[in-house]
């Protein structure tokens, strides 16, 4: 067989390079003692039941792909693709293994090995040629002059009506938002594990958001501009409850901590305090808080095993129904999307039914409830 | 033989077993230092499955591997001739829980932890409290006859354990044991099936013995300069006719660890005891705690701290159950390994154990951390060092030689709780050299094929070195 002058390029060239994120990881890989406590909320292996998709399994493949007993294929990129970034093995491991770095460093190298999936490699491209996730040139932020820097995110931007609900709670307390014709932070790319595209990006992201602070208002972006970017970065939520007035909503729901609010950013008391201030009554689930459980909608696997990610979300509805309140309320768009699905389909399939709002709108309904009855 | 895969699939379903190479390298490996890939890994999710699978694998004479969590330490789980994992996990229902008898019914793929959720509202729960209690399985703690914080008082997973329903290695299934707490007739088979670490047949269902959850509980914390005055205080607080719930010691070696991975600020003194009582009777709660803190004070325990406030004892309690992950964070550059990782002495021999310890780590260029269930006599330890070096691994053999030969020497046995494996094979035999040939004559008798877990306990390999695969990339 003939071996073209090409293909040998790039067999030097990719065999120079391979595993290079990995690399960095290799003393953190021998720090994991392989206990498993990492599988004792994994919503993934909750799930399947196998241990390679525990994130024990991960850091093992990443191993073997290291230590070259394992050589990169399809199979190992769908296992390294399967985790929802939920953060709660970070919280359960002992040794405290920064595992997610690991997980995305495994899943960069193999997608420079070439096993990046066709929607994944869609969504790249779709921020690289429109700045946006959507792969849509109308979807672009509405420019506003004003005072405070905010970052809307590509999840809300993809959903104007919040956005736009958000801008005037903010309005209504005072501040005055400065929008610019912002792009797609990148955090996509980082967790995708398309990390060079990454690097070509930060520049353009650079340029089309010039501030050391902002407010947010997606849970992921907050930390992906904080820790990619060392953006003073406040989610919005923690600006309302500084300037929120009392109302009486007198409503009962029970509350789902979106993942990146409760083990990333520690935001785990300020939607609580909104929602008092705005005479709601949380029920909590029996997971709240810190352990909160996932929804099944981050890490990328949303896009690509939706049937994992359906199974996820039913299971963090019914625990919200066992509460016995009517509505869920969240605060993360991802999620609200997630659980909206799942909770229709337990009230089509089983009739048990809940309500799945965001908290914006929860606000909103409070300042004009409050404004009423003043 | 090669594995027919098919078959396999038409056994336990298609979405049942994996043969792709990350599977098996994912299997190949527990919380040991070893790893030797598997040929398959198979799930069963019922009894019928598990007869029709070894039915199949003694026809084949395939060897077949029970697997939990995956969680020991010791290499038990790990194949070292291929074969099947037989993954237990999905054999995980509680089958019943009888209050009025004091007993539930359980299959093995149960995670320690959820039985206790699903028997408090009984108001009891399953006294072996294993540190990995969130995660590993009532068949792992069967296996390896686990036991853990509480086995001061409540005993070890054997004397929880009074009957079971096992598949044997020719695919028979057997009922062992009673529902009663004591029977006397004939040879306690359900209790040799427990620590057998799946040598001898499939547990399938086990009936355990509950205990009502105390009502009140207390816990402490004194510091001691020197590990010889922790060591008499533990041997006094037992020899006083205490019962503490619980009477852990951890060395300068093993708070350095705790500190730096969990922030706990202990103080850096030479040995730390924690200690807890419990009961139905607050006052007899707070006397025994009395007694202990005396004890404590008369052996130059300071900084004695007692509570009973839930969020302190959590956090006392839960930085001690991670104590052994914690090791890595010890030292830049140092990583843990599972080796000469439990024992049992006499209580009296505890502190010059420990001091022995530190003695044979400091000659082999290794660090050992001591720590564990000293009320009932178990210390465990572990070795950090550089896995990346050939002199490491060298240093770390000699040193495991070292500890189990001092262990024997002052009476004390190979394995506490965390079983035998391959790492402590070569120790086991040692100690107990009159009974192999007996625990052979048995394994025979009810495997003759030599399908189940081979290679484990009596037939260990002589090198645990050179036994396996080691799962770091140094090959020594």
């Amino acid at each position: 067989m003939k071996i073209e002058k090409k293909e040998l390029i790039f067999g030097v060239v990719y065999l120079a390079t391979k595993n290079k994120h990995l690399k960095k990881h290799e003393k953190e890989m021998n720090m994991c003692i392989r206990c498993a406590y990492c599988f004792e909320e994994c919503p993934v292996i909750k799930e399947t039941q196998w241990d390679t998709d525990g994130a024990r399994g991960k850091i093992i493949m990443s191993y073997g792909l290291l230590a070259g007993e394992l050589e990169p294929s399809q199979y190992i990129a769908d296992k390294l693709f399967r985790c929802t970034f939920c953060r709660d093995c970070l919280d359960k491991c002992p040794s405290k293994v920064g595992i997610l770095e690991i997980i995305s460093s495994a899943r960069a190298d193999l997608v420079e090995a070439g096993y990046a999936s066709d929607t994944h490699k869609h969504v790249i491209n779709n921020i690289k040629n429109t700045g946006n996730i959507y792969g849509d040139t109308e979807v672009i932020s509405q420019e506003r002059e004003g005072k405070t820097p905010l970052f809307i995110g590509c999840q809300y931007l993809g959903r104007p009506n919040k956005t736009k609900k958000y801008i005037k709670i903010l309005e209504k307390l005072g501040i005055n938002p400065v929008i610019e014709n912002e792009i797609c932070c990148g955090y996509p790319m980082e967790v995708l594990g398309f990390r060079e595209d990454f690097e070509k990006h930060k520049e353009n992201f650079q340029k089309s958001f010039p501030y050391k602070d902002a407010i947010t208002l997606c849970p992921t972006c907050t930390v992906f501009l904080r820790e990619g970017y060392d953006i003073d970065a406040k989610h919005v939520l923690q600006v309302i409850l500084e300037k929120l007035p009392k109302a009486d909503l007198g409503t009962k729901v029970t509350y789902h901590d979106p993942c990146d609010f409760s083990r990333g950013l520690k935001i785990i008391d300020e939607p609580r305090k909104i929602l008092e201030k705005l005479g709601v009554e949380i029920v909590e689930m029996k997971n709240s808080k810190e352990n909160s459980r996932c929804c099944g909608g981050g890490g990328g696997i949303l896009m690509t095993d939706q049937d994992l990610s359906g199974n996820i979300a039913r299971k963090r509805i019914e625990e919200a129904i066992e509460t016995g309140v009517d509505i869920l309320v969240t605060s993360c768009p991802t999620c609200e999307q997630v659980l909206k699905k799942a909770a229709q389909e337990i009230s089509e399939t089983e009739g048990k039914s809940i309500s799945v709002r965001n908290i914006e709108d929860i606000i909103w309904q409070g300042l004009k409830k409050g404004a009423e009855d003043s | 033989m090669k594995i027919d895969v098919k078959k396999l699939k038409e056994i336990v379903g298609e979405d049942n077993v994996r043969d792709n190479i990350a599977d098996l390298y994912v299997y190949s490996s527990d919380a040991s230092v070893h790893s030797s890939k598997p040929d398959a890994i198979v799930r069963p999710g019922n009894v019928k499955e598990v007869q029709e699978l070894l039915r199949y694998a003694n026809k084949n004479k395939i060897p077949v591997i029970p697997r939990g969590a995956g969680s020991g330490m010791s290499g038990q789980t790990v194949p070292l001739s291929g074969g099947i994992i037989l993954d237990m996990k999905r054999m995980d229902k509680i089958i019943e829980i009888r209050p009025e008898d004091v007993i539930c019914k359980v299959e093995p793929g149960v995670i320690n932890d959820e039985l206790n959720m699903q028997l408090k509202p009984y108001g009891f729960f399953f006294p072996p409290t294993p540190a990995s209690g969130k995660i590993c399985t009532i068949g792992g703690m069967i296996g390896n006859n686990a036991s853990g914080i509480r086995s001061v008082k409540y005993g070890a997973t054997r004397d929880a354990v009074i009957g079971m329903k096992v598949v044997l290695a020719n695919g028979d299934f057997v009922t062992l044991g009673s529902n009663t707490k004591v029977d006397s007739s004939g040879y306690q088979l359900a209790k040799l099936m427990v620590g057998s670490e799946g040598t001898l047949g499939i547990v399938v269902e086990a009936t355990l013995l509950i205990s009502p959850l105390p009502k009140f509980r207390a816990m402490g914390v004194a510091n001691f300069a020197t590990l010889e005055d922790a060591g008499k205080m533990i041997s006094n607080v037992i020899a006083a006719g205490i019962t503490p719930s619980m009477l852990e010691l951890m060395d300068k070696v093993a708070i350095t660890a705790v500190n730096n991975a969990q922030n706990l600020g202990l103080p850096d003194v030479d040995a730390i005891a924690v200690f807890e009582c419990n009961g139905m009777v607050k006052e007899a709660v707070e006397y025994d705690m009395k007694r202990i803190k005396e004890i404590c004070k008369r052996n130059n325990g300071t900084g004695i701290r007692v509570s009973d406030d839930p969020d302190e004892m959590t956090r006392i309690y839960e930085g001690r159950k991670k104590l052994f992950p914690s090791l890595s964070k010890y030292s830049e550059g140092l990583f843990t390994t599972a080796l000469a990782d439990d024992m049992a002495v006499p209580m009296s021999k505890i502190a010059d154990t420990v001091h022995e310890i530190h003695e044979i780590a400091k000659r082999n260029n290794v660090v050992m951390s001591a720590y564990g269930h000293c009320g009932a006599g178990l210390i465990h330890t572990k070795i950090l060092m550089d896995t990346n070096k050939k002199s490491q691994w060298q240093g770390a053999k000699r040193a495991v030689k070292e500890v189990y030969e001092y262990v024997q020497k002052v009476g004390g046995t190979t394995s506490g709780e965390h079983g035998i494996g391959f790492s402590k094979g070569p120790s086991f035999k040692q100690e107990k050299k009159d009974s192999l040939e007996m625990m052979r004559a048995i394994k025979k008798a009810l495997d003759p094929n030599n399908i189940l877990n081979p290679h484990k306990l009596m037939d260990s390999p002589d090198d645990w070195l050179t036994a396996t695969h080691l799962r770091y990339q140094v090959k020594p």
